[in-house]
């Protein structure tokens, strides 16, 4: 009975430190991730940024540690320029490079997830603060929000399917506050088009989105070199 | 009609024969090189100016200065410019058989006064077709060759539609149409002119004018000008950029093809109506 007794208060106390210490969510995850070498996947993208009107299109995702990161597909397409497929999981690997605190918690598609700020520890970092809505059970990033210096404030909300054991989202939704994308009528040479008259101060930012669905993951496939160079297709 | 066969014939090799018939040819053939090479050159710094919005927030991945934007561009560019090398072949057809007396032995053929008039605007129309040609083969297929082919970032004041290059060429089948068609109506308002006047430059000088003073009537934003541009054919001559919209407005561009073929025919019906009761015998 003792012995019981023990064992659940062990367990309790061991799942009580996990929640409450973002290091070891932390600790879970990059042990996750750390199985990961390299890795390709299909992807399907979708973009909803305003001002731009532009189809759907699917292409390859490579990807090699630390940070390499390729999106490979015909045609035009627009991305971040934080990139949080690339970001995120290199800068939660370096952990002396950041302080990590526990702001809350927060039920994110019915994941309870304690959301960890990540403080870098060099003032002249890139990232002015980072935070993440790691499930507290089963550790993975459902949700993350990340501000730098240079490319302002992006959101990320995941979600896991059949490769959630190496961190790795099926899907993938980025948003980001930005002005409505105009190009000026005589640019455009657009004559016809009436100018909408101005509004008065200046122009509230709107929310672009880009969607990834990821398929057919290939973990540490070893692809070769020439698949990360970029070219222009 | 072997007659009217044989009329067309002659209006053809008439208008093959002609030195002006070929400076078109020559200005397409220069601006359309010159556009060429200055984008080669300094394509991505001249992009850059119109992308500097989007290249502050996004990487943009892919070519985007390939042979579809600069058909794109060089359509754009010359779509108001070709109405003047189209009247300045189109616009002495019959003011310069009137200006060197020639008129007088054309109309003791056999052929009716109609007949020669609509030989001689099918010759102005097959000229147009082949400015057409040729601009559509240096403007698409030779920047295609230069800069190699791709999705089209097409600007308009609304902001950027990407076109996927599987889902452009029946658009540039499309483009091309519209501008032969608002060509065309340049062709036979050329016509019309050179049927009320005597004298070869006053025609091709009056179509010039129209054009330009349509074309900033359609520039200004001003209310009472709003009133009168449905009506100008030149705000419909640049339909074409419709088509490089996502969804294409079909209503849109019916609409102004059914201008311009409204203004086309009344052109050509005043120009057979003027035409006959003219007075040759002065």
């Amino acid at each position: 009975m003792k012995s019981i007794l023990f064992c659940c208060l062990a367990l309790l106390s061991v799942s009580a430190f996990a929640t409450d210490d973002p290091k070891v969510l932390i600790r879970e995850l990059n042990k996750k991730f750390a199985v990961v070498q390299d890795y390709t996947a299909k992807v399907q993208m979708d973009f909803a940024i305003p001002g731009v009107k532009m189809n759907h299109m699917s292409g390859q995702v490579y990807f090699r540690k630390p940070d390499r990161f390729r999106m490979k597909a015909k045609g035009i397409f627009f991305l971040p320029k934080q990139n949080p497929l690339q970001q995120i999981g290199s800068m939660l690997l370096d952990t002396s490079a950041y302080t990590s605190i526990i702001s809350g918690y927060e039920t994110i598609a019915g994941h309870h997830c304690a959301i960890v700020n990540i403080i870098p520890t060099k003032d002249n970092a890139e990232l002015i603060l980072g935070k993440c809505w790691i499930d507290v059970a089963n550790p993975l990033i459902w949700k993350t929000q990340i501000t730098t210096r240079n490319n302002g404030t992006i959101e990320t909300q995941n979600q896991y399917g059949n490769d959630a054991k190496y961190t790795l989202p099926e899907k993938m939704e980025i948003r980001l506050e930005l002005k409505k994308i105009k190009v000026s009528r005589m640019i455009a040479g657009d004559i016809n088009k009436k100018s909408k008259p101005k509004t008065a101060g200046e122009e509230p930012l709107q929310t672009g989105k880009i969607s990834l669905q990821f398929s057919d993951y290939r973990i540490n496939s070893h692809f070769p070199e020439s698949d990360l160079q970029a070219s222009q297709e | 009609m072997s007659l009217f066969v044989a009329t067309l014939q002659n209006e053809f090799v008439k208008t093959i024969r002609r030195p002006r018939s070929y400076i078109g040819f020559g200005i397409i053939t220069f601006i359309c090189l010159m556009l060429q090479a200055a984008f080669y050159q300094d394509g991505k710094e001249i992009l850059s100016t119109v992308t500097a919005q989007i290249d502050s927030i996004f990487s943009v991945q892919g070519n985007i200065l390939n042979g579809n934007l600069i058909c794109f561009i060089v359509l754009q560019t010359l779509i108001v410019q070709m109405p003047l090398l189209v009247a300045f072949v189109t616009g002495d057809t019959l003011s310069g058989e009137t200006a060197s007396g020639t008129i007088r032995f054309l109309l003791t053929r056999p052929a009716s006064r109609i007949q020669i008039l609509l030989a001689k605007w099918l010759a102005g129309l097959f000229y147009t077709l082949m400015l057409l040609l040729v601009l559509g083969i240096l403007a698409l297929f030779v920047s295609r060759w230069i800069f190699g082919s791709g999705d089209l970032m097409s600007l308009n004041s609304e902001g950027l539609t990407i076109i996927r290059a599987d889902d452009i060429n029946w658009r540039w089948m499309g483009a091309f149409g519209i501008a032969f068609l608002s060509l065309s109506v340049v062709a036979t308002y050329a016509t019309l002119l050179s049927c009320l006047m005597d004298n070869s430059i006053t025609p091709i000088v009056t179509v010039m004018a129209t054009i330009i003073v349509f074309t900033i009537i359609g520039l200004f934003d001003i209310p009472s000008f709003d009133v009168l541009k449905p009506y100008l054919f030149t705000t419909h001559m640049i339909a074409w950029r419709s088509l490089f919209e996502d969804p294409v407005p079909y209503s849109d561009i019916l609409f102004s093809c059914g201008v311009l073929v409204f203004h086309l025919l009344a052109f050509l019906g005043l120009a057979i109506y003027f035409f006959n009761r003219k007075d040759i015998s002065n």
